[in-house]
């Protein structure tokens, strides 16, 4: 017997009001042509002959054993197993949960009935989050923070009733509690089909494409712009900007490569960890050291910078260069463009109890200590990881490990060689107050 | 629809060559009529087919007739009739020799998706979301439970006028016509499958958490098998009541109720499958024990009374093994697979 292929599900979740049953009625109307199934728990207004809609009440199965991590969902087994025996009738199946549903046991699902992990694949998870409401569900309820952490792809949903300026400031609250997932804004649920079906969400490389800076570090700066200077006096001038100071630090002698402008970077981290000397408009900046700008007098504010030889700055600016209208001008009063601009992710306040954590590292890891490692983590901390997923280079494996997980649940296989890729290991994991120190330390430990 | 069967995977051992037949879809579940004169299949297109019991010919088909495919099939003891359930909310009682429906019954929008005659063959009881409810011959309603805590995975009769239904966390008897519930036995675990002994004193259940759970009605003893690989959906008790054959995994798992068993026991594990079992089937004497599995392969063990057996026969279908049905006289055995095959074996 060959094996066909798995039939992709994806997850809908989100809060009551979040604008679900539109999307799905959307999702059904549209001309695709996939004959899609959908189970739903939340008796909607669905109904559309090109797809089989089935009812099923939500039946969270705990086992004997308490462990929450094995909670499954009893009606997604039965319906499901029924289902994939005329699966070749079925391109696609999409579960829509209530609103108040915990993601964790239907992605569980898919992980412990052996059955059910025979013929279907979790494609992704979507939630639908209502603009407007979600500040204060998120405030209220452990559901709406989980759906959050939960997701592939979150929905910002009812955009047109919220100012832009909230809506980022939301996008950057959520970005920070899931880090992996994809944030696509809506009006009234009106986002293409290809947005929550075929995902490929658990393809980490796609991820990685479209936010190649998500397994970043964060910087306590924003920018750097790399200036190549004659010996002589210069002018940096700065407009009004959003805050009253902002911190810097120039780098002398560097060079224009990425690798370069990192390992400036690492620099630049110590030295913002150094008390910051306060420069007023029309003093000097020294190079090398941690400086605060002070720009609190209204219009442009000068200061300046006296270089003794022929050479490349690099200004490590805590903001944008376009915050605050940043300009270096020579003697003379020419602009010079900067010859090289990078930006950097930001550090901030992290309010949520849930967030991200992503490593990045080149080097091979050892198999042994890596199970044991996980192993150790994810019975310690299992609960409270939602979602982790990456790719591991093993030593002496020439594929890349590909793994993914949902609370202590986690799979993985060989997938692609390495090729001539560089042999790079990139993790994320989500959960509520993590130890980012200890996983990092726990991780680089692991490494041969 | 019939065919010889022609291929290198022929039947070995005790199965000898019969014949086999197609349906529309992955073979749900079927039946023998009393004798083996016809041989009753429900299919995922929602088909029900009678095939002739000796040569496979098909005797009818009516396709179709449950909408979005037949989830159960149960044969009255008279074996005359039949009942067929499926995810269109009805149930249908048919007469085996002309496949006319007798009765129909509607239940609602959910799947129906147990049916099971009483032994005296008096009632039919079905189940459908978390409701059981028992039906007269004539299709009249005669009792329906309350809401159970969550949807019915399994039920069996356990004496002509007492059901047992099977849920998440409990196992229920109740008294049909009269919906008096006689026994409640609990345990926190997601029951998938059901099965009683002949004399109705033990109720064994596979659970989601790759475990078989057990009780004694007389004592309200209870016990757990642990140790499976895989959920054990399927089981089955011999008809002596001795042997109780489980799946989870690849191998058949049995637990033998002779002496003070099978507590402190070992259970004869019977290993010859390479995949999963999905299915078991005790023939009424002689210690005979069919199994399939995923990759298809069908064999046929002969068992002592302390559980532990050797294969005597082997087959291969062309599908996942959906269901096995031996011929009430043990003269043949019955495949359902998941591509649509019925095939049948004669036994030598």
């Amino acid at each position: 017997m060959n094996t066909p292929r798995k039939v992709p599900v994806s997850i809908l979740t989100g809060f009551l009001g979040s604008g679900k049953t539109t999307l799905l009625n959307r999702i059904l109307s549209e001309e695709h042509g996939k004959r899609i199934a959908v189970i739903e728990n939340e008796y909607g207004e669905v109904g559309i002959d090109q797809a089989l809609v089935i009812n099923a009440d939500e039946e969270i199965f705990e086992m004997a054993n308490g462990c929450i991590c094995c909670t499954v969902r009893g009606d997604l087994i039965r319906v499901l197993g029924n289902l994939m025996k005329r699966r070749d009738k079925f391109d696609y199946v999409l579960v829509e949960t209530t609103g108040l549903a915990d993601p964790g046991p239907v992605a569980q699902t898919f992980f412990m009935d052996d059955e059910i992990r025979a013929e279907f694949a979790l494609d992704g998870i979507v939630t639908l989050v209502d603009a407007a409401h979600i500040e204060q569900q998120l405030g209220r309820s452990d559901e709406s923070t989980e759906q959050i952490a939960f997701a592939d792809i979150l929905v910002l949903n009812k955009t047109d009733l919220v100012n832009d300026e909230a809506l980022d400031r939301l996008e950057a609250r959520l970005r920070d509690m899931n880090r992996m997932a994809r944030v696509v804004r809506s009006e009234r649920a009106d986002v293409s089909v290809d947005t929550v079906l075929n995902l490929g969400a658990f393809d980490l490389d796609q991820v990685l494409e479209r936010r190649p800076t998500f397994l970043e570090p964060e910087y306590p700066f924003e920018w750097t712009g790399v200036y190549s200077l004659d010996t002589g006096r210069y002018e940096l001038d700065l407009d009004d900007g959003p805050d009253p100071s902002m911190s810097l630090v120039v780098v002398s002698d560097q060079d224009t490569d990425d690798a370069a402008l990192r390992e400036s970077a690492e620099w630049c981290v110590r030295r913002y960890a150094e008390p910051a000397e306060l420069i007023r408009p029309g003093e000097e900046i020294p190079l090398g050291k941690h400086v605060n700008l002070l720009l609190d007098s209204p219009g442009r504010k000068s200061f300046f910078l006296e270089v003794d030889t022929q050479v490349r700055v690099a200004l490590y600016a805590e903001h944008g260069a376009d915050e605050f209208d940043l300009q270096l001008g020579n003697a003379e009063g020419a602009e010079i463009m900067p010859e090289v601009e990078r930006t950097w992710v930001a550090q901030h306040e992290h309010d949520d109890e849930v967030g991200s954590i992503a490593i990045e590292r080149d080097g091979d890891v050892d198999p042994k200590k890596l199970d044991a490692w996980i192993g150790e983590l994810l019975r310690e901390r299992g609960v409270d990881i939602f979602r982790m997923k990456g790719f591991i280079s093993l030593a002496g494996e020439s594929r890349r490990f590909v793994f993914q997980g949902v609370h202590m649940l986690i799979d993985g296989q060989p997938d692609r060689p390495w090729g001539d890729s560089p042999r790079r290991n990139q993790l994320v994991f989500i959960g509520r107050d993590l130890d980012e120190q200890s996983i990092r330390q726990g991780f680089e430990a692991c490494l041969v | 629809m019939s065919a010889a069967i022609q291929n290198d995977d022929g039947p070995r051992g005790v199965l000898r060559r019969g014949w086999s037949a197609a349906v529309g879809d992955y073979a749900i579940a079927g039946g023998w009529s009393l004798r083996g004169e016809a041989l009753m299949v429900g299919d995922a297109a929602g088909g029900v087919y009678a095939f002739d019991g000796k040569s496979g010919a098909t005797n009818w088909e009516r396709r179709g007739v449950h909408e979005g495919g037949v989830l159960a099939v149960a044969v009255h003891p008279s074996g005359t009739t039949f009942a067929t359930a499926g995810q269109d909310g009805r149930v249908l009682i048919w007469g085996v020799a002309e496949g006319q429906v007798q009765q129909a019954i509607d239940i609602g929008d959910d799947w129906v998706e147990n049916v099971a005659w009483s032994p005296d063959g008096q009632w039919l009881a079905a189940s459908c979301s978390r409701q059981v409810r028992a039906y007269g011959v004539d299709g009249a309603e005669v009792w329906r439970s309350d809401d159970h805590p969550s949807t019915v995975s399994a039920i069996a009769w356990s004496s002509a006028g007492e059901l047992a239904t099977a849920c998440y966390g409990r196992v229920t008897f109740f008294d049909v016509p009269t919906g008096e519930l006689r026994q409640k036995l609990e345990w926190q675990g997601s029951l998938v499958s059901m099965v009683l002994s002949p004399d109705g004193d033990i109720v064994a259940c596979g659970s989601q958490d790759n475990t078989v759970h057990f009780w004694r009605r007389s004592t309200e003893q209870d016990a757990m098998m642990s140790g499976y690989s895989a959920k054990p959906s399927a089981l089955a008790f011999d008809d002596t009541g001795t042997l109780l054959a489980t799946g989870g995994g690849e191998a058949v798992t049995v637990w033998s109720f002779q002496g003070s068993g099978p507590e402190g026991t070992r259970p004869g594990v019977l290993e010859h499958h390479v995949q999963p079992v999905t299915t078991l089937a005790f023939a009424r004497r002689g210690m005979r024990l069919a199994s399939a599995a995923r990759d298809g392969a069908v064999v046929v063990w002969s068992l002592e009374r302390d559980g532990n057996g050797r294969p005597i026969g082997t087959a291969v279908l062309a599908g996942i093994g959906a269901k096995l049905y031996w011929r009430p006289d043990g003269r043949a055995l019955a495949a359902l697979d998941a591509q649509g095959g019925v095939t049948a074996w004669r036994i030598g």
